[in-house]
């Protein structure tokens, strides 16, 4: 009687243990939050790019797009219970201003967006998972060759590392033609652009970056 | 007269064995009715729901992570995302996207192009039917969500 009923019992806590996960579900948990997360970075920088587009300047545009991120996760996702909540960096050394900056027309220059994110989950009792997202575009020409009409530029991207896709449609010379753009190794940059100038170069030079996912610069040398 | 008791008391002793033993039986048994009625079996429609809503996110992130799912939603290439969630779902698993504009949902963006391997009756007709919702924001600098709603069912 005793083995019959410590058996039961063992059963019983075994099943448990191992049905426990397969209830909760958890990797579509996962792969909800960080579907939240992966798509609320790409705005931000879809809200970067808006802002450093030519004509657009409104600083408000990060805040109204999460404003409507908010109201469209809880739509596409009636069941869960999604709550995201944010806060837009202001001020620190970049200057930001409602989560957007833009530091243009200087020999380094730069294009940044930052803001805090607290996602619930609550029909999985899912409460303050943080993330941060940050979207930043760097600039800097290094080298100016008024002999031979080049131009050396270095491009960045969050982490400091190099934007290594970047061809000739991505760049812009003021008053000049582009007639190509070659990258090559470089010792601190890692990675720099050259870009050949059909004509002489002006002095100063204003040079303009768009990377893939639009978010533009302009530096000027 | 002594062995005579003795035996007595044995007798009763094994019969307590007997009906103990019965008893035990009865407790395994109802345990193992009442665990099997809440088992998620492998073949159950349950099981396979959760299974193809898992596969169905994860496919979805993936394509969405390397950039794909993007150009194609918002490039309109039906036909090429047709044929990567073709390959990368199991040949017996068939499936139907919809993509929906996010701020007027009667509005499928792909209506006339369906995106789908199996026919219709496929998916009214099956049951156990598993529904994946993905929302995305926008493209370039443009905030234009849509929602993708795929269905899958298992052949």
């Amino acid at each position: 009687m005793m083995i019959a009923l410590m058996i039961v019992s063992i059963g019983a806590i075994m099943y448990r243990a191992g049905t426990y996960y397969r209830y909760e579900q958890w990797e579509e948990y996962i792969t909800l939050t960080e579907h939240v997360k992966l798509n609320t970075i790409r705005l931000v920088e879809i809200s970067l790019a808006n802002y450093t587009a030519p004509g657009n300047n409104s600083t408000s545009i990060l805040k109204d797009n999460l404003n409507q991120w908010q109201n469209d996760l809880r739509k596409a996702y009636p069941g869960y219970g999604i709550i995201l909540t944010y806060n837009l960096t202001d001020g620190t050394n970049i200057n930001y201003s409602q989560g957007l900056a833009s530091h243009w027309n200087e020999n380094a220059s730069y294009s940044a967006a930052n803001a805090n994110f607290a996602l619930n989950i609550t029909s999985v009792g899912l409460e303050g998972y943080r993330f941060m997202a940050t979207a930043f575009l760097n600039l800097t020409i290094l080298n100016v060759d008024a002999l031979s009409d080049v131009i050396t530029v270095a491009v960045t991207g969050e982490d400091g590392m190099p934007i290594t896709d970047l061809k000739k449609g991505n760049f812009q010379v003021d008053g000049l033609d582009i007639k190509n753009v070659t990258s090559s190794y470089h010792e601190t940059y890692i990675l720099v652009y050259t870009i050949n100038c059909d004509g002489s170069i002006p002095a100063p030079v204003t040079v303009t970056v768009w990377d893939q996912r639009g978010i533009i610069v302009i530096a000027k040398s | 007269m002594e062995r005579i008791g003795m035996r007595t008391t044995r007798n009763t002793k094994g019969q307590m064995r007997v009906i103990e033993t019965i008893l035990a039986s009865f407790i395994i048994l109802a345990a193992l009715t009442f665990v099997n009625t809440f088992a998620v079996l492998p073949s159950s429609p349950k099981y396979e729901t959760s299974d193809l809503e898992k596969m169905g996110h994860n496919i979805l992130h993936d394509l969405d992570e390397q950039g794909l799912l993007s150009r194609f939603v918002y490039d309109k290439e039906w036909g090429e995302l047709t044929l990567v969630l073709t390959i990368f779902l199991p040949p017996d698993v068939y499936f139907d996207l919809t993509i929906y504009d996010a701020h007027a949902q009667n509005i499928v963006i792909n209506n006339g192009f369906p995106i789908r391997y199996g026919s219709q009756e496929v998916f009214t007709a099956s049951n156990p039917t598993a529904s994946v919702s993905y929302v995305m924001p926008g493209h370039h600098a443009e905030y234009d969500p849509r929602i993708l709603v795929l269905q899958l069912v298992r052949g």
